[in-house]
């Protein structure tokens, strides 16, 4: 859980505002338990490590970074060796598990007392709160016949600070546990290093360690019901295998006790998640309806409260408790995606995994929306959550369902759709070859009162209208240019006529060419500009007859004599 | 019988689903439900109703119900199966090259030929005609004889 705060900013800033209320009781608590070494405490993810209490009580309120914190411990490393009792906490700072850890390579490893490395167990705010949850769950099996108060109990501060309490020591103990599986990995690293990749959850690894103890046979071990049986199988084939020698006994003694510690703390914190469990359905019932009294618990557990669960958006809720567990140089490509807590959800569980995204998504937003029902008592019977868990039952319900079976399209009315007529000068060229001519056009018509004549003559035969009759005004039909032709030879005249712009404004293209002038001529006059029509020579180009390979006008360049 | 298509055995009904068809063509099959060219022609008309139900609608009507006799004798079917077409209440014929164009008797041999013909008769009534000509080739029309007072 913490992790995740840390890798989720804005988590750090509700965390923070979480937690900060009770960092006041850790002051009085602190004050109490002067003569207990130091105290180890984070905030938000900060390890703020305070040393002995004189210098606890100088330091507490500066110490906020975690720079300050290791400048000091330099310091002290010097100061304090002789102190083996209160041993330097270095390795507080060693403890740190996440991601900007390396830091923790400035500190050396040495601690060799489990005491120095959690102080959780003994510390005073640990007892008084199981002993609080203890009496609370004795009291709920004795009076678990009596009459509820009625839907929430909750306006009574004492169960609710009780719960908020609960809810940061749960995070609290999941941290120690991960300080002491790293504690007890290192020890156990000289015997079994491999088992720490096989292994990966804590409490399993802290069982494992204790039930191998220092043998070196692991057949001989029995792991029924520790872990799963195909683990169980790599863990003695790499056991036959393993580098490690046999602990010395001290060593052994040390990792047992850390075990036991971790166990502990374990059972711990299922008591408390218990507690606040049976309490959920009175503190959130809407929340607690749709996803479950233990995932609700465990959620608001890391959210650090239900005012701070219903502040957050959505796409965070879903995100709480989410695992970042990368190992370093495996593949990402099989890692799941990112949902937190809601991953333990019944509902999310019993939904097929191809939906579980959407799923998720899903169940986040409804979620959230219920939380934030619950944190203004808006409906303390839980009906709107039980709405909300119906609705999201219904909706992946639909996604489940096969698509609508395709039936043949009817056939179109026929001609009911016009044809798409194309156009283009493709098409044009086309039609011109069966458009009708000019020569046609004039057969076709006749003139008032004047005969026509006719191929065969006197009536007979195809007639030719006022084709090649006098006075239509044409001595001769000859075909004339088509419209395509029409426009390409536009084109070409603007094409040479304009130039292409470089040319200044007082230019000419009009051409210029000095004629030679007989010497009658030569009298009064000088050049004339001759005025050429770009025309004829745009139908110079278009006869085949000319040659255009050889100039008119050029000559040789070189004749060679061989 | 074909358990897509309705059967129709009263003369009213008849009538009322040749006055109620607007714009589509009607199709209606005379026959018995026992008989296997029927049999064949309505599995082929049970299977393309959907696809022409845009521009058709196929009835079947049973022959053996006396209500019907009257059509039987207007339209002179004697031969099973008989089907007849009709657009907007008029009596469409056509052209097969059979003796007989008021008709098409017997089966299809294609789903796709009763297709094609029902097409061939929308095209024809759009267009204003009575009788269109048939857009299959000989081979698959199906031939018959006719008797004229048993000769």
């Amino acid at each position: 859980m913490w992790a995740s705060a840390l890798l989720i900013d804005p988590l750090i800033l509700w965390l923070s505002k979480g937690l900060l209320p009770a960092a006041k009781t850790r002051d009085t608590y602190a004050g109490v338990g002067k003569g207990m070494g130091f105290w180890v405490f984070h905030m938000a993810g900060d390890w703020t490590v305070l040393k002995l209490p004189s210098e606890f009580l100088r330091e507490a309120q500066t110490m906020a970074t975690l720079a300050d914190s290791f400048l000091a411990d330099l310091d002290e490393l010097s100061d304090n060796e002789t102190d083996l009792m209160d041993e330097e906490d270095a390795e507080a700072a060693n403890m740190e598990e996440d991601v900007d850890g390396d830091l923790a390579d400035i500190e050396t490893l040495n601690y060799d007392d489990l005491d120095s490395v959690s102080k959780l167990q003994k510390s005073q705010r640990y007892a008084d709160l199981m002993q609080k949850v203890e009496d609370a769950l004795q009291r709920d099996s004795d009076a678990s016949n009596q009459g509820a108060d009625g839907g929430m109990v909750l306006e009574d501060d004492p169960e609710y600070q009780l719960i908020v309490d609960c809810n940061s020591l749960s995070v609290d103990i999941e941290n120690e546990i991960v300080i002491i599986h790293n504690f007890i990995r290192d020890k156990y690293r000289l015997k079994f290093p491999e088992l720490e990749s096989l292994v990966h959850h804590p409490i399993d690894y802290a069982r494992v360690v204790k039930k191998i103890g220092n043998e070196m046979d692991v057949t001989l071990v029995d792991l029924e019901g520790l872990l799963p049986s195909a683990i169980i199988m790599v863990v003695s084939v790499t056991a036959s295998t393993t580098s490690g020698k046999p602990l010395p006994e001290e060593i052994l003694q040390k990792t047992i006790e850390a075990c036991d510690r971790a166990l502990s703390l374990d059972t711990s914190k299922k008591k408390v998640l218990v507690f606040v469990e049976s309490r959920m359905g009175y503190i959130a019932p809407n929340l607690s309806a749709i996803l479950g009294s233990a995932v609700a618990a465990k959620l608001m557990g890391t959210a650090g409260g239900l005012a701070a669960l219903a502040k957050m958006p959505a796409c965070n809720v879903q995100l709480l408790g989410a695992k970042r567990k990368n190992l370093a140089g495996f593949s990402t490509a099989t890692s799941q995606f990112r949902v937190g807590y809601i991953e333990q959800t019944d509902v999310f569980q019993g939904t097929p995994p191809a939906l579980r995204m959407r799923a998720c998504r899903l169940l986040a937003c409804k979620s959230t929306l219920a939380a934030r029902v619950d944190s203004t008592r808006g409906d303390p019977s839980g009906n709107s959550g039980r709405a909300f868990r119906e609705e999201i039952r219904k909706k992946i319900e639909k996604w489940q369902e096969p698509p609508p079976a395709k039936q043949p399209k009817p056939l179109p009315v026929p001609d009911s759709e016009p044809k798409k007529k194309r156009g283009g000068r493709r098409l044009r060229k086309m039609k011109e070859r069966y458009a009708i001519t000019d020569m046609r056009k004039l057969a076709n018509r006749m003139q008032f009162g004047v005969p026509e004549e006719s191929s065969l003559g006197d009536g007979l035969g195809e007639g030719y209208g006022m084709l090649g009759q006098a006075g239509s005004g044409k001595l001769r039909v000859s075909m004339g240019q088509n419209k395509l032709a029409a426009k390409v030879a536009k084109k070409f005249k603007e094409k040479n006529y304009g130039s292409s712009g470089a040319t200044s404004g007082l230019t000419s293209s009009l051409a210029f060419t000095p004629v030679q002038v007989d010497s009658a001529f030569s009298s009064g006059l000088g050049q004339w500009i001759e005025l050429s029509n770009p025309q004829a020579h745009a139908h110079q180009l278009g006869s085949g007859t000319q040659s255009t390979y050889f100039s008119e006008t050029g000559t040789f360049s070189k004749i060679k004599r061989t | 019988m074909s358990y897509v298509l309705r059967t129709l055995t009263k003369k009213q009904e008849v009538d009322s689903v040749i006055r109620d068809t607007i714009d589509k063509v009607l199709v209606l099959r005379f026959g018995r439900a026992s008989d296997t060219v029927c049999l064949l022609l309505d599995d082929f008309l049970a299977k393309s109703v959907r696809e022409v139900s845009k521009f058709a609608s196929v009835k079947l009507v049973d022959i053996d119900s006396e209500d019907i006799q009257v059509y039987v004798k207007y339209f002179d079917i004697t031969l099973i199966p008989s089907t007849i077409f009709f657009f907007n209440a008029h009596h469409m014929k056509m052209d097969s090259g059979t003796a007989d164009h008021t008709k098409w008797v017997g089966a299809f041999q294609q789903k796709q030929d009763f297709i094609d013909v029902v097409e061939a008769v929308f095209r024809g009534a759009m267009k204003g005609k009575l009788i269109v000509n048939c857009p299959l080739p000989p081979e698959r029309i199906p031939k018959y004889q006719l008797l004229y007072k048993d000769v």
